[in-house]
C-alpha cells in the first residue's frame, strides 16, 4: 500500500497578467510506501515545498495527479489520516500554546481531545509554557507547539517541512527520538528538508528533486554506494616514504591513508606501494555522504 | 459541527486579542462617563409639558415616552452605526491574518472543507459584532431607562439590525481578503459597501438628483442590486418611536440583505476553492 503516489505531478506558477510564468514541478513521478522514512532533498527554488503542498491539495497542480493514502487529497478523511508541518508556521499570536492544540484537537474530531493535548505538550517539553501566549514563545518553541500539532492524534502519515528548523542540537535529538517512535508505530514519514545530516539520520529512502524533476530516489544505502574514494591503511611500522607519489594522500592517523579513484588504478597503486616494501593492512571503500550523493545528482541532471 | 468549531476559534482568538478587549472597555467607559456625568432627567413623571406665560408653546402635554423620541431615535441611529463601524474596525484584518502563509497551510491540511473555513469564519465574526452591538445597545438602553424612567428595546432592535446589516458588508470584506490579503482593503471595502448601501436605501430621494433618463437609470438599476442597509436603521427607529413595522416588507428587507449576503460568500468561496496556498 503507497502512502502517497505521483505521476507526471506538474504545476505552473503564472505571474501577473499571465506573464513570467514559472514551472516549479515538471512532472514528478513518485511512490512511497506505508510505513515508510522517506527524504525529500534538493537545493532551493527545486520544488520540495510545492510538491509538498501539491499532494496535500494545498496547490493544485497544472498536469498529473496525486493520491494520499490511496484517495484524493482533497479528501478530508484522507487529511484526517495526515499530520503536517509547513516550512513557515504561524498561529494567532494572542491564543496560548494549550488552546492552539485543543482547536487542531477539535478540529481533527480527536475522541479524547484533552488528553491527546495533554500528552503532546508533555512529550514536546511544552508542558510549562501550555498558558503561554504563542506570541510570547521562541521560534524553538513555536516550532515544538507546531510539531505537537503535525503529531495530534497520531496520523498515519507525517509531512514534515523542516521539522528541526529553530531547534538546538538537544532539542533536535529529542524530535529524531521522537520521529522514531512514531516510525516503530508504523507511520510513515515524508520529510523535506535542507539539513541533509538529520534527513540522513532518519530516512531510509531518499528522493532528490531538482528544476522540479526527480534526479535520483532510492534507498539511502544503495544511492551512498559508488564513491570513487577508498580508505588505506598499511602497517605503520614500516612505512616507505614514497607512498604520496604512489597516489595516496596521507590521513589523520599514522598509517592511514585515502586514495580517489577506481578500481584499476587502486590497484596499480597498490602494487607500488607493496613493491616498495608497504604492508597493507585495512582496505575500505567510503560511502557517500548525501552532501555528495546531492552534488552528484544536481551535477548529473541536465 | 466543523464550521461552529471555526467559529468558536475565531471568538476565543477575538477574545484573546488586547485591541479588541480595549475597544469593548472604551465603549464600556463611555457609557458609564455619560451615566455619570450627563446632566440628563425627567422630572415630571409620566407626564411632560412646557408653558410660557400661561401659553402653550409649540408642542402640547405629551406623555414621557412621546415626547423623548426623537432621543430614542437617535440612539437607534447612534447603536446602529456605531455597531456596524465597531464591525469594520475590530475584524478587518481577521481574514487577512487566517490568510497569512504559514497559517492557513496547516488549517486547509486538518480534514475540513474550504467552504467551512469561510463559512465558519463568517459566522465567528458575525457573532461577534452581534455581541458587541447587543453590549452597546443594553448598555445604551439601560441608561436611558435609569435616567427617564422609560424601557425602549429601540437600542437593542438597532443591534440586532446592526448584525444582519453587517452580514452583507463582511462578506464583502473576507472577499476582499481573499483577492489581496490586506486588513486595510477589507476594511475599505467593508465601509464601501456601507456607504453603498445607505445610498440604495434612499435611492428614490437620490435618484431625483440625477437627470431623467440614462443617469437615473443606471443608479437604479445599480442600487437595485444592493442591501438597503439605511432602511434597516429605520427600522429600528421605527421599534424605538413604537411605529409598527410591517412583516411582509420587513422580511422582504432582511431576505434581501442576507442573499446579498450569501451571494458575495458564494463569490468568495469559488475564488477560495480555486486558489493555491
Amino acid at each position: 500500500m503507497l502512502a502517497l503516489r505521483a505521476r507526471g505531478l506538474a504545476k505552473t506558477y503564472s505571474g501577473a497578467f499571465g506573464r513570467g510564468a514559472h514551472q516549479a514541478l515538471r512532472g514528478v513521478d513518485l511512490d512511497v510506501s506505508e510505513g515508510a522514512a522517506f527524504g525529500l532533498i534538493g537545493p532551493n527554488g527545486a520544488g520540495k515545498t510545492t510538491f509538498v503542498k501539491a499532494i496535500l491539495g494545498l496547490v493544485r497542480p497544472s498536469a498529473g495527479e496525486a493520491t494520499l493514502l490511496g484517495g484524493d487529497p482533497g479528501d478530508p478523511r484522507r487529511r484526517a489520516r495526515v499530520g503536517y508541518l509547513p516550512e513557515r508556521l504561524q498561529f494567532a499570536p494572542a491564543l496560548d500554546a494549550r488552546s492552539v492544540l485543543r482547536s487542531v484537537a477539535r478540529l481533527k474530531r480527536l475522541h479524547r481531545p484533552e488528553a491527546a493535548v495533554a500528552q503532546r505538550l508533555d512529550e514536546l517539553g511544552l508542558a510549562g509554557a501550555a498558558s503561554r501566549r504563542v506570541g510570547t514563545l521562541s521560534k524553538g518553541m513555536r516550532q515544538r507547539l507546531g510539531l505537537a500539532c503535525a503529531l495530534l492524534g497520531s496520523p498515519d502519515l507525517l509531512v514534515l517541512d523542516e521539522p528541526t528548523d529553530g531547534l538546538d542540537p538537544l532539542a533536535r535529538v529529542e524530535v529524531r527520538n521522537l520521529l522514531a517512535r512514531e516510525l516503530a508505530r508504523g507511520a510513515t514519514l515524508f520529510l523535506n528538508s535542507h539539513l541533509l545530516s538529520e534527513t540522513e539520520r532518519v530516512c531510509t529512502r531518499i528522493g532528490i528533486l531538482a528544476a522540479g524533476r526527480i534526479v535520483r530516489e532510492g534507498a539511502l544505502e544503495s544511492l551512498r554506494e559508488g564513491s570513487s574514494r577508498w580508505a588505506v591503511r598499511f602497517d605503520g611500522g614500516a612505512l616507505p616514504v614514497p607512498l604520496a607519489a604512489a597516489g595516496f594522500a596521507e590521513g589523520e592517523r599514522p598509517g592511514c591513508f585515502t586514495f580517489e579513484g577506481e578500481p584499476p588504478a587502486l590497484n596499480a597503486a597498490l602494487d607500488r606501494a607493496r613493491a616498495a616494501g608497504a604492508l597493507l593492512v585495512e582496505l575500505t571503500r567510503e560511502a557517500k555522504d548525501l552532501e555528495v550523493v546531492l552534488r552528484d545528482a544536481i551535477g548529473a541532471s541536465p | 459541527m466543523i464550521v461552529l468549531a471555526i467559529a468558536r476559534d475565531l471568538l476565543a482568538e477575538a477574545r484573546s486579542r488586547r485591541w479588541v478587549l480595549a475597544f469593548l472597555g472604551g465603549a464600556t467607559l463611555l457609557l458609564a462617563a455619560v451615566a455619570f456625568g450627563l446632566r440628563f432627567e425627567v422630572v415630571d413623571g409620566a407626564l411632560a409639558a412646557t408653558r410660557l406665560f400661561g401659553g402653550d408653546l409649540k408642542s402640547d402635554v405629551r406623555s414621557v415616552d412621546v415626547a423623548l423620541r426623537p432621543l430614542f431615535v437617535a440612539t437607534s441611529y447612534l447603536v446602529f452605526y456605531c455597531g456596524l463601524v465597531f464591525g469594520v474596525v475590530a475584524t478587518a484584518d481577521f481574514a487577512p491574518a487566517l490568510l497569512a502563509p504559514g497559517r492557513i497551510e496547516p488549517l486547509l491540511a486538518l480534514p475540513v472543507r474550504r467552504w467551512q473555513v469561510l463559512a465558519g469564519t463568517f459566522l465567528g465574526v458575525e457573532a461577534l459584532v452581534l455581541a458587541a452591538a447587543l453590549y452597546g445597545g443594553a448598555g445604551v438602553a439601560l441608561l436611558l431607562w435609569l435616567k427617564t424612567g422609560v424601557a425602549n428595546a429601540g437600542p437593542l432592535v438597532a443591534a440586532a439590525s446592526a448584525a444582519v446589516a453587517f452580514a452583507p458588508i463582511y462578506a464583502a470584506m473576507l472577499t476582499a481578503a481573499l483577492g489581496v490579503r490586506s486588513a486595510a482593503l477589507s476594511g475599505g471595502a467593508g465601509l464601501l459597501l456601507l456607504v453603498a448601501g445607505v445610498v440604495a436605501g434612499n435611492r428614490a430621494a437620490v435618484a431625483e438628483l440625477f437627470q431623467p433618463g440614462a443617469s437615473r437609470s443606471v443608479f437604479l438599476g445599480v442600487t437595485s442590486l444592493l442591501p438597503r442597509l439605511s432602511a434597516l436603521a429605520k427600522v429600528a427607529a421605527a421599534a424605538s418611536e413604537s411605529r409598527p413595522v410591517p412583516g411582509g416588507p420587513l422580511l422582504a428587507l432582511v431576505a434581501g440583505t442576507l442573499a446579498f449576503a450569501l451571494a458575495v460568500l458564494a463569490l468568495g468561496v469559488d475564488r477560495f476553492e480555486r486558489r493555491d496556498f
